[in-house]
C-alpha cells in the first residue's frame, strides 16, 4: 500500500487535511469578497466634486480639514486662478469668495382680523384685473370682531433657539379696544367720500414706537406689531460657469447668474429707472407674474428691486457708484425665529374675561432673503385672507420696502484649538470664543422719523466664535437684483455624504450638540444666530459672482479676493487611478505659492467640539454650552480606510487558517501517537526508526503535497500574495505538526514498572476524581486536548477581538463606517467559519479518546453507575480539560488581542473564556 | 448435528432450547438440574437481532425465543463456538442491552418496568459483571478497581477491607497496588471477579473468564467461580472452556 492509499485509509488524516482545505478554500473566498467588497466601498464613495483644494494659507489642522473654506481672507488673485485654468491637468476651477454679510429688517409684522363689509364698488378697486373675482360673487360681510368694540390686551414676543435654549428677544403688551368697522359716508368738497372706519368708541391699539397702529381696511383690520429683530445673512460670490461645471446638474440654479450684465452695465441707479419705467409705462398682467425680461433673464422678484431702489433714492443712499449686484437667492432659512400674539379680551379693569388665543409663525421655508416682504403677517383666530377677491397681483406683493445694510466688516471661519485624539481617529477640538455681538436692538427713529421706544427691548448678547474681518472699501450701498432662487438642500445632495467636499457657504456643515454642560447626552442640531457669527451658520442668503464682490467689497478686477479655488483633475477613474495625476496637479499648483490640498480619497469625520463662554446669565456669568459635532474632512481617509481594513481582513485570514492549521497539527499528533502499536509491529519485522518515520511523514506528505496544490491555486487565482504567504504559513504548520507527530512514534521503554502507591494518590470515590485519575493517567493525550482547545480558545478570542475592533480599526470617518459595514458581514462568516472548524478539529482531537472513554464508561455502566453519575465522569473529563485549557485560551486570546486589537483585548479574553467553556459541554454531548 | 462438547449422556438427553441464528434454524442444548433455589435471574422467550438498519446491512438473528432459569446457587453456563450469541445474552441478562423482544427478570421483577436508573441501581445491588479479560480500569490499582463499584453508593472506604480480603480470596493480596498494565491475563480475570463480588452481588455474570489463559489460570477461575455458587451466589458464565463446561450445573449450547 503506498502512501497516498495509506493517507485515503487513514480517514484522520483525510479528514484533518480536507477540513482544512475547505476552511482555506473558504477563507480565501470570503477575503477575496470581503477585499473586493471593500474596495468598491472606497473607490465609489472617495472622490468628490473636487480633488484639490485651493487656499492662499495653510489651515494648520493636520489631516482634517475645516468645513469653513469661504473664509473672507482672500489671498488668491485672478491672475492665480487663470494660472491654474491654464494647467494642463486642470478640468475645472471653481473660485468662491466670501463677499459679505448683509443685515435686513425684516417688514414690520402686523395682525390682521378679518373684518370684511362686503362688496362695495367704491372700495374695491378691482375694475381692470381680470382675475378678480366677480362682484357679484363676493360672499356676504362677516367679521371676527363684535359691533361693540371689545377691550383686547395684545402681547407680541418673539423666539429664538440656537436649537439647544430659547431666547425670548422680547415681550411687548398693548391694549385697546377693538370692533366691526362700518362705511362712513362723508360728504366733501366735490361731492361723498366713502371711507371705513372703527365703530364708536374703538380706541384701536397701539404699540410702542416704530409700530404703527391698528386700521381698518377693505377686509381686515390690521395692527401693527413691534419690530422683528434683524436677521443677517451672509453672500458669497463664485464664477457661475465654473461653478455649473462643478455641480453639474445641481448647479443649474445659477444659469441665470451667467446672463447677469457686465461690471460696467450695472448701475443701479440706471436700473432702477428701466424698472421705474416699466411701471410707469404699464406692465402686462403675465410680466407681473413671471418677471419682466431683463438681458434675457425673466426677473421675478423685479418688485422688491424697484422698492428697494425708491426707498433707497429716498434715503439718499443710492449714488451714481452704486451698482446692482445680482443675486441668487436661498429658498427658506435654517434661523429659528419664532413671532407670536397671545390675543386675551379683558374687562375694563384689564381682568382677563376669554382667552382669544395665541398666533404664531416663524421664518421657514417660504422665507426668502432680499425678497419676503410680510415674513410674519399673523391671523386672528379665525379669520380669512379674503384678499384674493381682489385678484392677483403677482409679484409685485413681494415687495420688500426696506434696502438691506451690507458691510464688510464680517465674520471669519470659526477658530479651534486641537484636543485629544480617540482611539478611532476621531478628534477633539476646542471652538475659541470670541466678542459678544448684541443682537435685538431697535433703530433710533421709526421710518417716519419717531424717536423709537427702546424699552419695549432688551438687546441680548450672542457669543462670536469668528473673528470679525475689515475687509476692502465701503462703497456706496449696492442694490440686490434677485435673479433667481437655489435649494441648499439640493446643492448638498449633490456633494454627496460620505464625501462631502465643502462647498464654501452654501452648503455648511450642521452642528450637532452631542453632550450639554453637564455631560449629558443630546442630541440637537445647533441653529445659526441672529448675528451670524456663532458657530453654526446656514447657507449663504445669497450668491454672487465676483463683479457682485468688487461691488460690494470695493476691490478692482484683480486683486486677492479668492477664498478658495476647488480643481478638479482632468483624469477619470477612481480616486486611487487618479491619484497619481491629481498628486502632479497639486504640485503644480503649489508651485504658485499657494497651499494646494489633495481632497480626493477624502472623507467626512465628525470632530468632537467643546464650546466654552457660550452664553451668560443676567449677572454676567458665562457657561458652557457643552460639546457638539460637526463634519469636517479627514484627508487620505481612503488609503487610511483602505490599508487599515485590508490589513484587518487579512489578520482575519491569518488567524483563521493559522488556529486551524495549529489544531490540525494538535489531531494529528493525538492520532499519530494511537498508531504507536503499528510502529511496534514495524519494528518487530526489522523496520528502523528512520524508515518508520519516513513511512508515517510519507502519509504527511500526501496531505502536504494537497495544501500545496490548493494553496498555489488559490494564490494563483486571487493573485495576491496575501494568500500565497498565509497559504505558506499554513502548509509549514502542517508540516511541523507532521513531524512532531513522526517524533512520537519513537520506541520508548516503558521504566515504570513500580507498584502503585494508593496513598499517596487521591483516592476515587466520586465521578470528580474518576475522571481526574482517568487524565492524569493519559497525560499526553488530555495535554494535547487541552492544549487543542487552548488554541481554540486564543482563535476565538483572536477573532471575536478583531471583529470587535474593526469600527475603531476603519477610523472615525463616513467613509470608515460605509467601509466597515461592507466588510461587516464577510468578516462575521470568516469568523464563524473560523470557530466552527476550530470547534470541529478540537472534537476530531477529542475523537481518538473516544473508543477508550465509552469502553471504560460501558465497564462502569455494567458495575451500576448510573447514568447521572456516567454523565458526571463525563462533565468532569471535559472540565478539568477544559480547566487546563482555560489559561491557554484566555491569556493567548489576550496576548492576540493585544497584539492585534489592544482597545479589544479585554473582549478577546472573554471571547476565549466563553469559548472554552461552551466546548465542555459540546465536547461532553458528543462523547455520549 | 455433531456436539463439540464432551457432556454425558444424561446431559445430552436433557438439551431443550434452540435458537435461530442468521436465519438457519440452530439448536441450544441445555442440561437442567433441578434445584430448590429462589431465581434471582429468568430470562424469558429473549430474541436478539443485530443490523438491519439504514446502512443497509442484513440484519442477523443472533438470538432466538431463548428461555432460562437462573438459580441462587447455581453455575449456569452458555456455551457456543465464537459468534453463537454467548455475550448477547449475557448483556441482556445484565440488563446492560435490551433484547429485540423477550423479558428479562430480576429476582420476578421485569426489566421493562424499569428506568435506566432503577436498572442501574438494581443491578449494582444484584449482579457482578464481568467482562471478557476483565475489562479493569487502566491508572488505577487492583484494589482501586476493585473498590470501583462502591463509589455510587459512597462506600469506598467502608468496602475497602472486604475489597483487600477479596482480592485475598482470588490470590491477589499482594498485587492489590499493582495496575492492570502490570497483571497478567489471568490475573486481571481474578481481579475483574473480585470487583463484581464487592458489592454482596448474587448473581455473577461472567463472559468468557478462562478466554486466552492457561489451564492452570483457567483452573484457577474456574475453582473461583465454584467457590461463589458454594455461597449461594448465581453464576452465569459464557465460555467455550470444556472444564467450565463439564463443572457448570446447568448448560445452554448455542449451536
Amino acid at each position: 500500500m503506498n502512501a497516498v492509499q495509506r493517507f485515503i485509509r487513514s480517514r484522520v488524516l483525510l479528514l484533518t487535511a480536507s477540513i482544512l482545505i475547505v476552511a482555506m478554500c473558504l477563507s480565501v473566498l470570503v477575503q477575496g469578497q470581503s477585499q473586493a467588497a471593500l474596495s468598491r466601498t472606497v473607490d465609489q464613495n472617495s472622490r468628490g466634486l473636487y480633488d484639490v483644494l485651493v487656499q492662499a494659507k495653510a489651515g494648520g489642522s493636520g489631516g482634517l480639514m475645516q468645513p469653513d473654506i469661504a473664509t473672507g481672507q482672500g489671498g488668491i488673485s485672478f491672475d492665480q486662478l487663470d494660472s491654474i485654468r491654464k494647467l494642463s491637468g486642470t478640468s475645472v476651477a471653481a473660485p468662491i469668495s466670501l463677499v459679505s454679510r448683509v443685515t435686513q429688517n425684516l417688514e414690520a409684522p402686523r395682525l390682521d382680523a378679518t373684518d370684511y363689509l362686503g362688496f362695495n364698488a367704491g372700495l374695491a378697486g378691482t375694475a381692470g384685473d381680470p382675475t378678480a373675482t366677480d362682484p357679484s360673487k363676493w360672499p356676504a360681510a362677516e367679521s371676527v370682531l363684535s359691533d361693540t368694540p371689545k377691550k383686547y390686551r395684545l402681547t407680541a414676543s418673539a423666539v429664538s433657539s440656537d436649537g439647544h435654549s430659547d431666547q425670548t428677544l422680547f415681550k411687548t403688551t398693548a391694549e385697546g379696544s377693538l370692533g366691526k368697522a362700518k362705511l362712513v359716508e362723508e360728504q366733501v368738497a366735490g361731492g361723498k367720500n366713502v371711507r371705513i372706519q372703527g365703530p364708536a368708541g374703538e380706541t384701536g391699539i397701539k404699540f410702542p414706537n416704530p409700530a404703527g397702529g391698528s386700521e381698518h381696511n377693505l377686509f381686515n383690520l390690521s395692527v401693527s406689531l413691534p419690530m422683528a429683530p434683524p436677521v443677517t445673512e451672509s453672500v458669497v460670490a463664485v464664477d457661475p460657469v465654473s461653478e455649473r461645471a462643478l455641480l453639474g446638474t445641481a448647479g443649474d440654479f445659477l444659469a441665470p447668474l451667467e446672463k447677469a450684465p457686465p461690471a460696467d452695465a450695472r448701475n443701479a441707479g440706471a436700473i432702477g429707472r428701466h424698472f421705474e419705467s416699466l411701471f410707469t409705462n404699464g406692465i402686462s398682467m403675465d410680466q407681473l407674474k413671471e418677471g419682466p425680461d431683463f438681458l434675457g433673464v425673466k426677473l421675478k422678484y423685479w418688485a422688491p428691486l424697484m422698492t428697494q431702489y425708491q426707498q433707497a433714492k429716498r434715503d439718499g443712499q443710492l449714488t451714481a457708484d452704486s451698482q446692482a449686484i445680482p443675486l441668487i437667492v436661498r429658498s427658506g432659512t435654517a434661523l429659528d425665529l419664532k413671532y407670536s400674539v397671545k390675543i386675551e379680551e379683558i374687562d375694563d379693569s384689564g381682568n382677563v374675561t376669554k382667552d382669544v388665543g395665541t398666533v404664531t409663525r416663524s421664518l421657514d421655508k417660504d422665507y426668502l432673503p432680499f425678497v419676503s416682504k410680510s415674513p410674519f403677517a399673523l391671523a386672528w383666530p379665525g379669520s380669512k385672507d379674503l384678499s384674493n377677491l381682489m385678484g392677483d397681483t403677482g409679484s409685485f406683493s413681494q415687495g420688500l420696502n426696506n434696502p438691506a445694510t451690507w458691510t464688510t466688516n464680517f465674520a471669519a471661519a470659526p477658530k479651534y484649538k486641537d484636543g485629544e485624539t480617540a482611539a478611532n481617529g476621531a478628534v477633539d477640538k476646542s471652538a475659541t470664543p470670541g466678542d459678544w455681538v448684541t443682537v435685538n436692538r431697535l433703530p433710533d427713529k421709526a421710518a417716519n422719523g419717531a424717536a423709537v421706544d427702546q424699552t419695549q427691548r432688551k438687546p441680548v448678547d450672542e457669543r462670536a466664535y469668528r473673528d470679525n474681518l475689515e475687509t476692502g472699501k465701503k462703497l456706496a450701498t449696492p442694490l440686490a437684483m434677485v435673479y433667481g432662487t437655489f435649494d441648499p438642500a439640493t446643492v448638498k445632495e449633490a456633494a454627496g455624504d460620505v464625501n462631502r467636499l465643502p462647498l464654501g457657504g452654501y452648503d455648511p456643515a450642521p452642528f450637532t450638540l452631542t453632550k450639554d454642560s453637564s455631560g449629558t447626552a443630546v442630541n440637537t442640531e445647533l441653529k445659526p444666530s441672529l448675528s451670524a457669527t456663532g458657530l453654526a451658520s446656514q447657507s449663504a442668503g445669497a450668491i454672487t459672482d465676483f463683479y457682485g464682490l468688487a461691488a460690494a467689497r470695493g476691490y478692482d478686477a484683480n486683486a486677492n479676493v479668492i477664498d478658495a479655488v476647488r480643481v478638479r483633475a482632468k483624469v477619470p477613474g477612481s480616486w486611487k487611478q487618479a491619484q497619481p495625476e491629481v498628486e502632479k496637479l497639486a504640485n503644480e499648483i503649489r508651485g504658485m505659492g499657494l497651499q494646494a490640498t489633495v481632497v480626493a480619497g477624502s472623507a467626512r469625520e465628525d470632530a468632537n467640539i467643546a464650546v466654552p463662554g457660550y452664553s451668560k446669565d443676567d449677572a454676567g456669568k458665562e457657561s458652557p454650552l457643552g460639546t457638539v459635532q460637526q463634519s469636517w474632512v479627514r484627508q487620505d481617509a481612503a488609503d487610511a480606510v483602505s490599508g487599515s481594513l485590508t490589513a484587518t481582513n487579512l489578520t482575519l485570514l491569518f488567524l483563521t487558517l493559522c488556529g486551524a492549521a495549529l489544531l490540525t497539527g494538535a489531531s494529528t499528533v493525538s492520532y499519530v501517537r494511537k498508531r504507536r502499536s503499528e510502529a511496534g509491529t514495524l519494528r518487530a519485522m526489522g523496520w528502523t526508526q528512520r524508515k518508520i518515520r519516513s513511512w508515517v511523514l510519507a502519509e504527511f506528505g500526501v496531505g502536504a503535497a494537497l495544501l500545496a496544490v490548493v494553496g498555489i491555486a488559490l494564490s494563483l487565482i486571487t493573485w495576491s500574495a496575501a494568500t500565497a504567504i498565509v497559504s505558506a504559513s499554513v502548509l509549514v504548520l502542517y508540516a511541523g505538526a507532521a513531524f512532531v507527530a513522526a517524533q512520537q512514534l519513537r520506541h520508548r521503554e516503558v521504566v515504570d514498572q513500580e507498584p502503585q502507591h494508593d496513598e499517596r494518590l487521591m483516592a476515587i470515590d466520586s465521578p470528580l476524581t474518576f475522571a481526574n485519575r482517568q487524565l492524569s493517567t493519559n497525560k499526553f493525550n488530555t495535554i494535547a486536548l487541552a492544549v487543542a482547545v487552548g488554541v481554540f480558545g486564543a482563535s476565538v478570542g483572536g477573532l471575536v477581538a478583531l471583529l470587535i475592533d474593526i469600527p475603531r480599526a476603519a477610523g472615525a470617518s463616513a467613509l470608515s463606517g460605509l467601509a466597515a459595514a461592507s466588510i461587516a458581514l464577510p468578516s462575521i462568516i470568516l469568523g464563524v467559519s473560523g470557530v466552527t472548524v476550530g470547534l470541529v478539529l478540537t472534537m476530531v482531537t477529542g475523537r481518538f479518546e473516544l473508543q477508550a472513554k465509552r469502553q471504560y464508561l460501558g465497564t462502569l455502566r455494567a458495575m451500576g453507575w448510573n447514568p447521572d453519575m456516567l454523565g458526571q465522569v463525563r462533565f468532569f473529563e471535559n472540565a478539568m480539560v477544559g480547566t487546563v485549557a482555560l489559561p491557554l485560551g484566555v491569556v493567548g486570546a489576550l496576548g492576540i488581542g493585544l497584539l492585534l486589537a489592544p482597545y479589544a483585548a479585554l473582549w478577546a479574553a472573554i471571547a476565549g473564556l466563553v469559548a472554552v467553556l461552551c466546548w465542555i459541554p459540546i465536547a461532553t454531548k458528543v462523547v455520549q | 448435528m455433531t456436539n463439540e462438547l464432551n457432556l454425558d449422556r444424561e446431559a445430552h438427553d436433557r438439551m431443550t432450547a434452540s435458537t435461530r441464528r442468521g436465519g438457519h434454524k440452530t439448536r441450544a442444548n441445555t442440561i437442567v438440574k433441578a434445584t430448590d433455589h429462589a431465581t434471582p435471574l429468568e430470562l424469558s422467550n429473549i430474541t436478539i437481532h443485530y443490523g438491519g438498519g439504514k446502512g443497509g446491512a442484513e440484519a442477523v438473528n443472533v438470538v432466538d425465543d431463548f428461555n432460562m432459569t437462573l438459580h441462587a446457587g447455581e453455575m449456569h453456563c452458555v456455551a457456543g463456538r465464537s459468534g453463537s450469541g454467548k455475550t448477547s445474552i449475557l448483556t441482556v441478562g445484565a440488563g446492560l442491552t435490551l433484547p429485540t423482544s423477550g423479558r428479562v427478570f430480576w429476582e420476578g421483577d421485569s426489566l421493562e418496568t424499569m428506568g435506566d436508573d432503577e436498572i442501574a441501581d438494581r443491578r449494582r445491588a444484584l449482579i457482578g459483571y464481568v467482562d471478557q479479560g476483565g475489562a479493569l480500569i487502566d491508572g488505577m490499582s487492583a484494589l482501586e478497581n476493585v473498590l470501583l463499584p462502591a463509589v455510587p453508593d459512597g462506600e469506598v472506604e467502608l468496602r475497602r477491607d472486604m475489597a483487600k480480603d477479596l482480592l485475598d480470596l482470588v490470590g491477589l493480596g499482594r498485587r492489590m497496588r499493582h495496575r492492570p498494565a502490570q497483571l497478567s491475563g489471568g490475573e486481571r480475570q481474578r481481579v475483574a471477579i473480585a470487583r463484581a463480588l464487592i458489592l454482596g452481588t448474587r448473581v455473577l455474570v461472567v463472559d468468557e473468564p478462562t478466554a486466552s489463559l492457561d489451564r492452570a489460570a483457567a483452573n484457577r477461575i474456574i475453582s473461583i467461580l465454584k467457590d461463589t455458587t458454594s455461597d449461594g451466589i448465581a453464576v452465569l458464565v459464557a465460555s467455550h472452556d470444556h472444564e467450565l463446561v463439564r463443572q457448570s450445573d446447568t448448560l445452554t449450547e448455542l449451536i
